[in-house]
């Protein structure tokens, strides 16, 4: 029974840190139906940005600044560095293809995640960085309960990713930027007829989405402490997964995709193996999506013909 | 038409003619005389995942090169081609090296993947190329006629550490992860008939390179599996997998491969490492090289063998040019063959037997101490 928890428990953490940046990923299809293959690359940014304020206040191992104060200072610059990254991709290279084709802002997200992959390649090195998180937040930090073990990194990134999740579904659901956002998201040409900035909208949706990439990326910097310019692909891909079986452009469906995905992955480990995990979670991926091609949560889109 | 395609054929091979002078043999006009120029290329990730190791074994091809141009007087000049330790990159990076008519021979790949898809190219191109650190059995089989290796293969590190991990740390049960690559599932597949043999439980798992979390594989090490496999070519990732181990208060002890020697990057206590190169800052013979190495920062066992190809490299255009002839890529081909140096950077002699395997390689254990230090096992 203490395994089934262990996994359980692996699985939570890793599900809310794909829930996290699924998010981001819904949110920016949600008001412009574009794919935007550069999210895993802001949770890669995210993390460096991580990296570097440990290095800033000292390094692992010689914190010159309290440890919850460095928390803070890593998750905002990360946040802030990740959402302003989102604006200026989506101003300068998002906007000038808004009327263009599917296909070229399509292009664009791709060709944006190769030039942020390759900058950070030249700007940081192709090594791995290690933020070391055990020499400032110490295992012993957690708790054990039997053979199950969980430490506060862990307990700490599922219970920031919650009260992420459940801030922006607030924000969304109950404030001003939150109706234009779903204005948008409906119909933008009308949106714009009623007065509604598309322009910021947009623009803050991909701040909002981007910074929680960022925040992502400093947690996974955290639990997994390896950093390197080519972490956000995968990240990217799942992410992407997440949010389609979740129903892309829901937001509650993207939470839940998440974390479908990071618990089919941690179960199929435990209780089958590590070497089938990718082909049994997408196997299982593919079958939900045939049940239900809207994704879990998402709504069947009808059109008037 | 027709007159078009003989103008065309005859260009073309004017084109092949010139290509073949470029490449083939032949007597330099002065004898030994003549300047000695010549090129040679290095594949190695020199970005990517484990470009810690790339750069590594770029710094030491740069550094074998310098002291043997300056010693032979020779002036021979490397050219770079980057693989990622990916073998589609490698294929490029080979095509571009073996298009370039300078280059005679080339150091690398690090791979034993990339050997596998770059071998028929150089067999083509009848181009030597020797590599410091692909270890994989098959590739000395007599596929791959102009590849050398200057470190030992697989199957003696396999019989080696199995055996240690049978003799020594004498586990109950073991858990083997390999990462899905060549050189990670011929390690599993020599070491586990020897651990089943010895009547071990062996829980066989697999991940992905580019797997970053551990913790679900983690919660099945059972409390009897006392030593954990990991033949892996990313440092970082085993860093990791401790963490995780001791996260989830699991003791097992984790015995790694080639890759793992990274004291940088790697730094379990108690660990166990098995590498193909020497911790050559304990070689006295190696004092020097050790001094002028450390001008590019720390480094482990993989840039050392590639000092070694490159040298052997180096000696046998030097070897081409003494015996007044123009350096080729077939008779440099051909110096490398007859390889016989008594004493190499690794501390042992270098001579290669008819499939390209050096004759004397061997392996190296080390197991890291509480300060995070990598200490030789001696035998």
């Amino acid at each position: 029974m203490g395994f089934f928890f262990q996994e359980l428990v692996n699985g939570i953490v890793v599900g809310a840190l794909y829930s996290l940046i699924a998010l981001g990923f819904s949110m920016v299809y949600g008001v412009l139906k574009l794919l935007n293959f550069a999210h895993g690359d802001l949770y890669m940014v995210g993390a460096f940005a991580g990296y570097f304020v440990i290095q800033w206040f000292g390094g692992s191992k010689a914190l010159t600044i309290p440890v919850p104060l460095l928390l803070v200072i890593m998750f905002v610059l990360a946040a802030a560095l990740t959402g302003g990254l989102g604006v200026a991709i989506e101003r300068f290279a998002y906007r000038p293809l808004r009327n263009a084709p599917r296909i070229a802002p399509l292009i664009t997200a791709i060709g944006i995640s190769f030039f942020l992959e390759n900058a950070a390649l030249l700007l940081f090195g192709g090594q791995f960085r290690i933020y070391n998180t055990s020499d400032f937040i110490p295992f012993s930090s957690g708790f054990q309960i039997g053979s199950v073990s969980v430490d506060a990194v862990q307990i700490m990134v599922v219970v920031l990713g919650i009260a992420l999740m459940i801030a922006l579904q607030q924000l969304v659901v109950r404030t001003k930027l939150g109706k234009q956002m779903r204005a948008v998201a409906a119909d933008r040409e009308a949106a714009e007829m009623l007065g509604i900035n598309v322009n910021f909208t947009i623009a803050a949706t991909f701040f909002l989405g981007s910074a929680l990439a960022g925040v992502a990326g400093v947690m996974a910097g955290l639990l997994f402490n390896q950093v390197t310019n080519t972490i956000g692909f995968l990240a990217g891909l799942k992410a992407f997964t997440a949010a389609v079986v979740g129903g892309i452009g829901s937001l509650p469906g993207a939470m839940l995709g998440g974390l479908l995905i990071g618990m089919a992955e941690s179960f199929i480990t435990g209780y089958v193996s590590s070497t089938f995990t990718n082909l049994l979670v997408f196997g299982l991926l593919i079958a939900v999506m045939l049940v239900r091609p809207s994704g879990l949560l998402g709504q069947v889109q009808l059109q008037k013909v | 038409m027709k007159g078009r395609n003989i103008i065309a054929a005859s260009a073309l091979g004017a084109l092949v003619a010139a290509g073949c002078g470029s490449s083939g043999g032949g007597t330099t006009a002065g004898g030994g005389s003549k300047a000695c120029k010549a090129s040679i290329g290095i594949e190695a990730p020199i970005t990517g995942p484990v470009a810690v190791l790339g750069q590594e074994q770029l710094h030491f091809a740069q550094l074998a090169l310098s002291l043997d141009n300056k010693q032979n007087k020779t002036k021979i000049t490397l050219v770079q081609g980057d693989t990622q330790l990916d073998p589609k990159q490698a294929t490029t990076a080979t095509q571009q090296l073996t298009s370039n008519a300078n280059v005679l021979a080339v150091v690398g790949p690090a791979g034993s993947q990339e050997v596998e898809a770059v071998g028929p190219l150089f067999a083509r191109a009848t181009m030597a190329f020797i590599s410091g650190s692909a270890t994989n059995v098959t590739l000395t089989q007599g596929k791959y006629p102009t590849f050398f290796r200057v470190v030992s293969n697989d199957h003696v590190q396999g019989m080696n550490d199995a055996n240690y991990i049978v003799n020594n740390l004498h586990p109950k049960a073991v858990m083997i992860v390999d990462d899905q690559e060549v050189y990670s599932t011929g390690l599993v597949g020599f070491m586990t008939p020897i651990l089943k043999a010895a009547g071990i439980k062996v829980d066989h798992q697999s991940v992905s390179q580019k797997l970053t979390d551990f913790s679900s594989l983690v919660a099945k090490v059972t409390p009897a599996t006392s030593v954990v496999i990991l033949p892996w070519q990313v440092a970082a990732n085993a860093q990791q997998f401790g963490r995780n181990l001791a996260q989830q208060h699991k003791k097992a002890v984790i015995f790694g491969t080639d890759g793992l020697f990274s004291p940088d990057a790697f730094k379990i206590p108690g660990s166990y490492v098995s590498a193909f190169g020497p911790d050559i800052t304990a070689i006295p013979a190696d004092a020097s090289l050790v001094t002028a190495a450390k001008k590019y920062g720390s480094f482990g066992t993989f840039g050392p063998p590639i000092f070694a190809a490159t040298h052997v490299i180096d000696q046998a255009i030097a070897s081409v040019c003494k015996a007044g002839q123009t350096p080729s890529r077939s008779n440099v081909l051909a110096a490398i063959k007859n390889t016989n140096e008594s004493t190499s950077i690794l501390g042992q002699p270098i001579s290669f037997d008819s499939h390209g395997d050096n004759a004397h390689g061997k392996f190296f254990l080390f197991k890291i101490n509480s300060a995070g230090k990598y200490e030789l096992i001696p035998g």
